[in-house]
C-alpha cells in the first residue's frame, strides 16, 4: 500500500459524490476547451485563409461588427502605388443566409486579383468572365448547400450558376461561396463598393516594413485600417468581445468547478474527522495530512479535467456537424489548449483543497480516544 | 529498549534533560478543559520505569482518559511537568514523531479505518518509519500472523468480529516497535470471552516484547493482571500500589 492507495480509499469511499463532483468540474473544463478552442479555431482558420490566398496585409474597416463595413472601390487607387505592394485585390464579403445554410460567407473577388490564385478547381470551371454570373462553390460549401456544379443558387435577389467546386487550401475558402466582384455589388446593389483589399507584399519585404506600410496606409485611407493579415480578425472588436465572452463564461463554469471541489472535500473532511484523528493520534504529521486532502482535492480536479477534455472535444465536434453550423465552425482543439485546460482542472483542485487541508490539519487527536 | 525503527533521540527533538531512570516522569500536573471550569487532573505526580506493566483504574470521569492522553502527547497538561525518558513532551518539537516511534495506542472501539483491508490497517502508522512499501506489508503480514489473523489480511474490519477488530488494532500499535503501548480500555467493547482472549495477547506481546504497559480500565479484575495498579478519583491519584507481579 502506498500513499496514493490512501488517496484513492478516501475518493472510492463515496463514489456517487466522487463521480458528481468530477462531472461538476468536467462541466466546467468543457466549457473552456468549447469556448477558447472555437475562439481560437476561428482566429486560426482566418489566418490559415489569408496565407492560402498569399495575402499579407488587408484593409478594411471592421468596427464592431463582424463584417466589416463597404467603402469605395477607389480605395485601391490610393494605395497601389505605395512601395513594397505587389499586388492588390479588391474584396466584398458578407455573413449572410443562403438557402438551407443559415450562415455562410459569400465572398467576391476582384476580377483578375491574386486571391484568386489559390483556388483549384476539383469539378467544373472557374467563371468565364467578371460579369457572368456564376459562382465556385468552396467543397464545405457545396456539401452544406448539398448543390453540384449545373445547380442553381439564390443569393439575395440573384439567382446563379455553380460553375465549379473548388478547394481553396484552407477552412474558411472551402467553407465559401466565392464569385466575382461586380456580380454581388449588382445583387446587393453596393455598386463600386467592396469592404476589404487584400494586398501582397513584395518577396523580400521585412516585418518593418510591412508595419510600416500598414502606417502608410492608414494615413492615405483613413475611412479603414490597414492590418497585418494574421492579425486581421484579432484586431476585431467583435473577435475582441466574443473572446472575452467565452473566457468569461469559461471562468464562472470553472468558479462552479471550484465550488463543487471544496464543497465535497469539506464534507470528506468532516465525515472522516474521527478518521483523521486516528491518523493523528497514530503518529500521522500534520503535513501528510493536508497532503493527503490536497492529493484527494487535485485527484478530483485531473479527473475532471480529463473527463471534461474529453466532453468538450467530442461536443464542438458534434456541434460543428450540425447543419447551422457545419462548415462555420473548425475548433483549435490542439494538444496545448486541451493540457492547459487539464491543467487549469488540477489547479482548481488544489485551491479548493487548501481550506479543507487547513481545517483538517486543526484536528485535535485527543478526539480520536473520544468513544 | 530503544525503537528499532529509529533512534529514540531523533523521535523526541527536545534539548536532552539528561538520562532519566524513568521512562515517564509526571510532576505536579494539572489539566484544566473548558475555561478552567473542570479540572480533569489535578497535581497528578507519577513514575513509571521501563518495562512495567500499569493499570490506572478508577470511576467514569476520574481522569484516566486524559492522563493516558497525556502520556501519548495527543493533549498538554495545563501546568507541571511530564517527561519521557527526561524530556518534556508538551515541549516536543514533533509530537507526532514521538506518537509513531515510541507509542503504541490501543483504543477501546478499536478505530480501525473501514475503507482499508485488515493488512492496509496495520501498514497506516508505518508511513512515518523509513521502510518501502513491500516491507511495510512483509512487517504488517508478520504482525497479524502473531495476533492469529494471518486468514484475514484481506478482509474489510466490517467482516470482522469484535474481537478480531481488536485483535488488528494490537497488531497496528505495534507496527512502529513502540517503547509504551497505551490501551484505553481495550476490552470494553468486547464480550467476557473476548476480552480474555485480547488481555492474554496484550500480556504475552508485553513479555515477549517487553514493552511498557499502560492499561486504563474501570475493571479491577483486569488491573489485577497488572505489576502495578493506580487508582485515581476526581482527578486525582489516591491509590498507588505494586500487585507482586503481572501474571502471564
Amino acid at each position: 500500500m502506498t500513499f496514493f492507495t490512501v488517496v484513492a480509499r478516501g475518493l472510492i469511499r463515496r463514489p456517487v459524490r466522487t463521480g458528481l463532483t468530477v462531472l461538476g468540474i468536467s462541466v466546467g473544463i468543457a466549457a473552456v476547451v468549447a469556448l477558447v478552442g472555437i475562439s481560437r479555431g476561428f482566429s486560426k482558420s482566418w489566418e490559415t485563409g489569408m496565407k492560402a490566398r498569399g495575402t499579407d496585409i488587408v484593409v478594411s474597416n471592421m468596427g464592431s461588427s463582424i463584417i466589416p463595413k463597404p467603402f469605395s472601390t477607389s480605395i485601391i487607387d490610393r494605395i497601389a502605388h505605395l512601395p513594397h505592394i505587389a499586388a492588390t485585390c479588391g474584396i466584398l464579403v458578407d455573413l449572410t443566409s443562403v438557402e438551407n445554410a443559415q450562415m455562410i460567407m459569400v465572398s467576391a473577388r476582384q476580377w483578375g486579383g491574386f486571391s484568386w490564385n489559390n483556388l483549384k478547381l476539383i469539378s467544373g470551371r472557374m467563371p468565364r468572365d467578371a460579369e457572368e454570373p456564376a459562382v465556385l462553390l468552396g467543397r464545405t460549401a457545396a456539401d452544406v448547400l448539398k448543390k453540384k456544379v449545373g445547380d442553381t443558387i439564390e443569393i439575395e435577389t440573384g439567382e446563379l450558376s455553380v460553375v465549379g467546386i473548388v478547394d481553396g487550401d484552407a477552412w474558411v475558402e472551402n467553407g465559401s461561396i466565392i464569385l466575382a466582384l461586380p456580380v454581388l455589388q449588382k445583387i446587393t446593389g453596393n455598386a463600386g463598393k467592396i469592404n476589404a483589399v487584400d494586398i501582397r507584399v513584395t518577396p523580400s519585404t521585412s516585418a518593418g516594413e510591412v508595419q510600416l506600410l500598414c502606417e502608410q496606409i492608414d494615413k492615405l485611407v483613413p475611412e479603414a485600417r490597414a492590418v497585418v493579415a494574421s492579425e486581421n480578425i484579432t484586431d476585431s472588436e467583435v473577435y475582441r468581445m466574443a473572446q472575452a465572452m467565452s473566457w468569461g463564461t469559461s471562468l464562472l463554469a470553472v468558479l462552479v468547478g471550484v465550488l463543487g471541489v471544496m464543497n465535497t472535500m469539506l464534507m470528506t473532511v468532516f465525515e472522516r474527522t474521527q478518521e483523521i484523528c486516528v491518523l493523528l493520534a497514530l503518529g500521522w504529521q500534520r503535513h501528510r495530512i493536508i497532503r493527503m486532502v490536497l492529493w484527494e482535492s487535485a485527484t478530483l480536479g485531473l479527473l475532471g479535467g480529463l473527463a471534461g477534455a474529453l466532453i468538450g472535444a467530442v461536443g464542438v465536434k458534434i456541434l460543428g456537424m450540425t447543419p447551422s453550423l457545419r462548415g462555420l465552425l473548425e475548433p483549435d482543439l490542439s494538444v496545448r489548449l486541451l493540457a492547459v485546460s487539464v491543467a487549469i482542472a488540477v489547479g482548481v483542485g488544489v485551491v479548493s483543497g487548501l481550506y479543507p487541508a487547513w481545517r483538517s490539519s486543526r484536528l485535535v487527536p485527543s478526539r480520536a480516544l473520544q468513544n | 529498549m530503544s525503537n528499532h525503527l529509529s533512534d529514540p533521540a531523533s523521535a523526541l527533538e527536545t534539548a536532552p534533560t539528561g538520562q532519566s531512570q524513568y521512562l515517564f516522569e509526571a510532576i505536579g500536573i494539572t489539566k484544566r478543559f473548558e475555561d478552567g471550569q473542570v479540572q480533569a487532573l489535578r497535581m497528578i505526580n507519577l513514575r513509571v520505569m521501563p518495562g512495567e506493566f500499569v493499570a490506572i483504574t478508577g470511576p467514569s470521569g476520574c481522569g484516566k482518559t486524559t492522563l493516558l492522553q497525556m502520556l501519548g502527547a495527543l493533549d498538554r497538561p495545563t501546568k507541571g511537568s511530564l517527561l519521557y525518558r527526561g524530556n518534556s513532551i508538551p515541549d516536543l518539537r514533533d509530537p507526532s514523531r514521538y506518537r509513531a516511534l515510541e507509542i503504541g495506542f490501543i483504543f477501546q472501539a478499536f478505530h480501525l479505518l473501514p475503507t482499508f483491508t485488515v493488512l492496509e490497517n496495520v501498514q497506516i502508522p508505518m508511513f512515518e518509519s523509513h521502510l518501502s512499501a513491500s516491507e511495510r506489508k512483509a512487517r504488517a503480514a508478520a504482525l497479524l500472523k502473531s495476533v492469529g489473523l494471518s486468514n484475514r489480511l484481506n478482509h474489510f474490519p466490517a467482516k470482522l468480529s469484535g474481537g478480531e477488530r481488536q485483535r488488528v488494532a494490537i497488531a497496528r500499535s505495534l507496527a512502529n516497535s513502540p517503547s509504551v503501548l497505551l490501551a484505553d480500555e481495550p476490552t470494553g467493547n468486547l464480550d467476557s470471552e473476548n476480552a480474555h482472549h485480547i488481555l492474554e495477547l496484550i500480556n504475552r506481546l508485553h513479555h515477549e516484547q517487553k514493552m511498557t504497559l499502560v492499561l486504563v480500565t474501570h475493571d479491577m479484575d483486569i488491573a489485577q493482571r497488572a505489576s502495578r495498579i493506580i487508582h485515581m478519583k476526581d482527578g486525582r491519584i489516591v491509590a498507588d500500589h505494586q500487585t507482586g507481579g503481572a501474571r502471564e
